[in-house]
């Protein structure tokens, strides 16, 4: 008994059951609307409900694939508009990064404190004029009326990832491409992208995954639904389709989160050294 | 190598036309709107009239009480179960011997969904009748258990609030456990060996020392706990009734429904003032520790 008590307190064994049984709770929601998922429509709505799935299809997956044009549709939206907004942030975070971490010039540390104070403010002062003018030019219900708002909201956090990584190179790195004989671009692409690589990471893996789940701007400006991304596509789709179509929407759910949840495993590091880097500093 | 100024301003032009662009020109337009009359499908174009607009809004605008009342009740619940969740969760996940890092990533998952198909998941895990969440309170014991949790006014709020709590509380336990690693493993020690107690050792030790880290995740729930759209929009669209009319959303159906750009500017600016005066409060409440670290 005590040996077990000794070895119970050693591995801290307490803990480890606490926090599974906490894991288990929190993420039953989503594994309820996996489950949901992969059960047929006449299990989904029994009264009562069962937890243990005794009947497993892939029925709402094929469908949600092969027969809902729609949801194809939103995906694809998607991943232009995340793609794009991640391609054009990391450029000009990277630009802007070296400028505010390498540079020095007047009025610097205002600016770079203007620009980040953007993510403290709510978006729905950008939102309203930015509305405005993407009506007057008809940029609404394009691709572009969403890439560009959004390479504006997801810069600042790029930004800050990029000074604190560019801020970072030795002096003696610079020098040497200088003698080199580098001018400056050629410094800053040949010599100093390399060394902030990380950086270039951390700000593509948080810019896709915020761009990817964005939704006021996306359900503002995108009022026609062939244009919709998927965050508000399907809940359109749930709107519209109103009864009796849980099974699907949990497919098409778990379906939106699949890419993002790929690229998340493969770069979590950076995804919370990013993260990290821009909420504590 | 020189470094001109013309290669300077070449660096800093993305960054400074987007901000430019869709930052800095929208929070003046705005501003200008807050200081006028204008409904975006009958005016031709804004008339101004000063801060009367504000006072209307601050003083007669019942729907705007509401919604500032509401704000509040969502934020202070919010607050709480994310703050204490997610620094008990990494106080906990900090003392692990084992799965660490899996446990991590676990709770970080919620991150990555988007906000409006978590709404759809709580909706459907909270349905009446159907849902499981109703079914396994019955199950232990609650007969007839049947609550309407996002349709009855007493609870809609609420739970939104459980939502919210559940996607963010892994932003926190980043910032939460990037604290307690910074901790020396040493002075815990050396607590334990003058016979702390655990609780004595987190209260005493741990989280004088994890003060600044408080302070900076209190700051990011408290500006979340502010911009609360997506899920009113998914679930409740404000009701039943007002009773989940938030600031935000107050702002946003002005804007879109009503088309009066002036007025849901005014709003959308009192609730900038909100979220500026809140992080100022909290930077006095923590401010000698914070400017001596940080």
């Amino acid at each position: 008994m005590k040996h077990i008590r000794s070895l119970w307190k050693k591995h801290k064994l307490g803990i480890l059951i606490t926090v599974s049984i906490v894991a288990i709770i929190y993420m039953s929601p989503l594994l309820w609307m996996f489950i949901t998922s992969i059960r047929p429509t006449r299990d989904i709505y029994k009264f009562p409900p069962t937890i243990i799935p005794g009947e497993i299809t892939l029925n709402n997956y094929v469908y949600v694939l092969t027969k809902m044009e729609g949801f194809k549709r939103y995906l694809l939206n998607s991943i232009v508009v995340t793609t794009a907004t991640v391609i054009i942030v990391v450029v000009a975070s990277a630009m802007g990064g070296y400028a505010f971490g390498v540079r020095r010039f007047k009025g610097q540390n205002f600016l770079f404190i203007a620009i980040l104070s953007v993510l403290t403010l709510p978006y729905i002062m950008y939102l309203i004029p930015i509305y405005i003018m993407e009506d007057r030019l008809n940029l609404r219900n394009t691709w572009w009326g969403l890439i560009l708002p959004y390479v504006a909201l997801n810069l600042p956090w790029g930004l800050l990832i990029m000074r604190g990584a560019f801020s970072t190179v030795p002096l003696d790195i610079r020098d040497a491409a200088v003698i080199d004989g580098c001018n400056e671009f050629q410094m800053w692409y040949m010599v100093l992208l390399p060394i902030v690589r990380p950086a270039i990471a951390a700000t593509t893996i948080i810019t896709f995954v915020f761009a990817w789940q964005e939704y006021l701007f996306a359900s503002t400006l995108m009022t026609k639904n062939e244009w919709q991304t998927l965050p508000v596509g399907v809940v359109w789709m749930r709107d519209e389709l109103q009864t009796l179509v849980y099974g699907r929407i949990g497919a098409m759910i778990i379906l939106s989160i699949i890419p993002v949840f790929i690229l998340f495993l493969a770069f979590r590091r950076f995804f919370i050294e990013g993260l990290r880097e821009g909420m504590i500093k | 190598m020189r470094e001109s100024k013309l290669t300077l301003f070449i660096f800093l032009a993305p960054t400074l036309i987007f901000v430019l662009v869709f930052i800095a020109y929208p929070i003046i337009y705005s501003a200008y709107l807050g200081l006028s009359e204008y409904n975006y499908a009958s005016d031709p174009s804004p008339k101004f009239i000063g801060f009367k607009g504000f006072m209307n809004t601050i003083f007669k605008d019942s729907m705007f009480h509401t919604a500032f009342i509401n704000q509040f009740q969502f934020a202070i619940p919010y607050f709480m179960i994310t703050f204490l969740g997610s620094l008990i969760l990494a106080i906990l996940i900090d003392e692990l011997r084992y799965g660490a890092s899996f446990f991590q990533v676990l709770f970080y998952l919620p991150m990555i969904i988007p906000l409006s198909l978590v709404g759809v998941t709580f909706a459907w895990l909270l349905f009446p009748d159907v849902g499981i969440f109703n079914h396994i309170l019955r199950r232990l014991g609650v007969k007839n258990w049947n609550i309407d949790w996002y349709g009855d006014p007493k609870t809609a709020l609420n739970s939104l609030v459980l939502a919210r709590s559940w996607k963010m509380l892994g932003f926190t336990l980043i910032i939460f456990l990037s604290g307690l690693q910074g901790i020396p493993k040493s002075i815990r020690e050396a607590a334990k060996v003058d016979g702390a107690s655990f609780f004595q050792e987190i209260w005493y030790i741990v989280l004088p020392n994890l003060k600044p880290y408080l302070y900076i995740s209190s700051i990011w729930i408290l500006i979340n706990a502010m911009k609360t759209f997506d899920l009113v929009a998914v679930i409740t669209q404000g009701g039943p009734g007002m009773s989940t009319l938030t600031l935000y959303y107050y702002s946003w159906k002005l804007a879109f429904q009503r088309l009066d750009m002036g007025r849901a500017s005014q709003v959308a600016y009192i609730t900038a003032a909100v979220i500026i005066l809140f992080s100022l409060g909290f930077s006095r409440l923590f401010k000698s520790e914070t400017a001596s670290r940080m």
